[in-house]
């Protein structure tokens, strides 16, 4: 199996406003193939395209208008988590010698569909991820006494690391109080407790070993990758826990041969809250009684270790382009390109990618 | 439409169940996934538990779980905080979507 690495980066700005798709990720694919200086878009023989957008056959649309002929194109669709699975997707076409040099965009609107599946007959007419999100809330706070104010540092948190993200949707800071002040959408759920759709393009190149040292001074590999579905409807998962979460973890940290304690930053799945908390203690970072104080420890003393660009909630949710931007600032932390973002001598980064109330989820863990 | 949808339309929530395997099955399905058999519907008892709940606004929302054993999620009608645990009844109807609604028995 080819070794397989991350070679070339780029992202547009998230922002709220209804965007067109196919300028998004022309912008982000562009910016990320000049960013490495040895590599032309001729190099390339894979394009796929991570999106919830309803337009069809965006692989070869973007091949066409980057002006080349990839041997694979096609796109990607797996509601929140289609970035990290087209970029696990362009791993194997890699590591089994099927391609060379594949790009990987991902790219939605803010209103496009993906949000909410409609195929679940369980969650009736509460389809809305903020029931989903309700129900594992009230669950953790009965489970682990959270408390209002746990939960809204992670989202205060998260707006900080924010600011010094250039490509997040708001740069605003917002204090404890400001959140849990903010609008209630259900007893459990805040507003400023939710990651905002948005409209957003990030693109990543990934390369074989011989290319990657080939055209890039700094690539940074993928050593471990682990997945797993638990299932498509919400109500088949038990609340107290992301089943897919742990079991993903086991099997990337077993394929990179590492332990929780290893990773020195993780970029993970805020869709809420909760979901911060909740993540954290599946990837064995920390257990579920300590996650919140572990994350108001992270708060106090200004440790970027965990979502260091601002996550979903601060930096916005362009749900195709989501997994591939954190993965983006895991390269850059490896590559000590973060700037104020960075952790000092960062060298095993995490990716952690969910869909859909964490019925599925992918993790990744990077090594520079 | 589905055998399961236009039954809730007219407010009957339909148990999925295979008779060879002898376990409901859900999402609904035609045909088991474990024998291939076709499977056999029957009214639900319409009676669960609740699981987990919340509230918006004024009103009262939750999983429940079935006697059948299938969870859904739902609106819950009681006049006092609601329970883990507590017994509900449930109606169901269809209109662009289903619909569950859940009252506290003893209310």
């Amino acid at each position: 199996m080819n070794n397989v690495a991350i070679i070339g980066t780029g992202q547009t700005k998230f922002s709220k406003e209804e965007a067109n798709v196919e300028k998004l990720l022309f912008e982000s694919s562009n910016e990320c193939i000049q960013s490495v200086s040895n590599c032309s878009s001729k190099d390339i023989d894979g394009v796929l395209v991570s999106t919830n957008n309803n337009s069809k056959y965006m692989g070869a649309i973007l091949s066409e208008f980057l002006d080349i002929q990839p041997r694979i194109a096609h796109s990607i669709e797996h509601l929140c988590s289609s970035g990290t699975n087209a970029i696990i997707s362009a791993y194997s076409y890699i590591s089994s010698g099927l391609a060379d040099v594949v790009l990987v965009s991902g790219v939605d609107s803010t209103t496009n569909p993906g949000q909410i599946l409609e195929w679940d007959r369980s969650r009736g007419n509460f389809e809305h991820p903020i029931y989903w999100a309700s129900m594992l809330t009230k669950a953790h706070k009965r489970k682990f006494q959270t408390s209002e104010e746990e939960l809204a540092i992670v989202s205060a948190k998260n707006h900080k690391h924010a600011m010094d993200n250039p490509h997040a949707y708001s740069n605003e800071p917002k204090t404890i109080t400001e959140i849990m002040n903010s609008k209630q959408i259900t007893k459990d759920l805040r507003i400023m407790d939710c990651s905002r759709s948005c409209s957003g393009s990030s693109s990543v190149l990934l390369a074989s070993e011989k290319s990657a040292t080939e055209f890039s001074d700094s690539p940074i590999w993928i050593s471990g990758i682990g997945q797993k579905t638990t299932s498509a409807s919400f109500t088949k998962n038990d609340l107290d826990e992301i089943k897919s979460t742990h079991v993903a973890a086991d099997s990337a940290y077993k394929m990179a041969n590492i332990l929780p304690n290893d990773i020195d930053v993780a970029e993970v799945h805020d869709a809420f809250s909760v979901c911060e908390l909740m993540a954290i203690s599946e990837l064995g970072i920390t257990s579920g009684e300590k996650s919140g104080e572990f994350v108001r420890n992270l708060f106090n003393t200004e440790d970027r270790m965990i979502n260091p660009r601002g996550g979903l909630i601060g930096a916005g949710h362009p749900l195709g382009a989501t997994g591939i931007s954190q993965t983006i600032e895991i390269t850059n932390q490896l590559q000590g390109k973060s700037e104020k973002r960075q952790i000092n001598n960062a060298k095993i980064g995490l990716i952690h990618n969910m869909s859909a109330a964490g019925t599925s989820s992918s993790v990744m863990v990077m090594k520079n | 439409m589905t055998f399961f949808d236009e039954h809730l339309k007219k407010g009957s929530f339909q148990i999925c169940h295979c008779n060879n395997c002898d376990q409901n099955l859900w999402p609904p399905k035609e045909i088991c996934h474990i024998c291939n058999e076709e499977t056999e519907w029957s009214e639900s008892m319409n009676v669960g538990k609740i699981i987990e709940f919340s509230k918006k606004n004024s009103s009262y929302f939750g999983m429940i779980e079935l006697k059948e054993k299938i969870r859904v999620m739902g609106e819950i009608f009681s006049n006092d905080e609601p329970k883990i645990g507590q017994n509900v009844t449930m109606k169901a109807f269809f209109d662009t979507r289903p619909h569950y609604s859940f009252t506290v028995e003893n209310n």
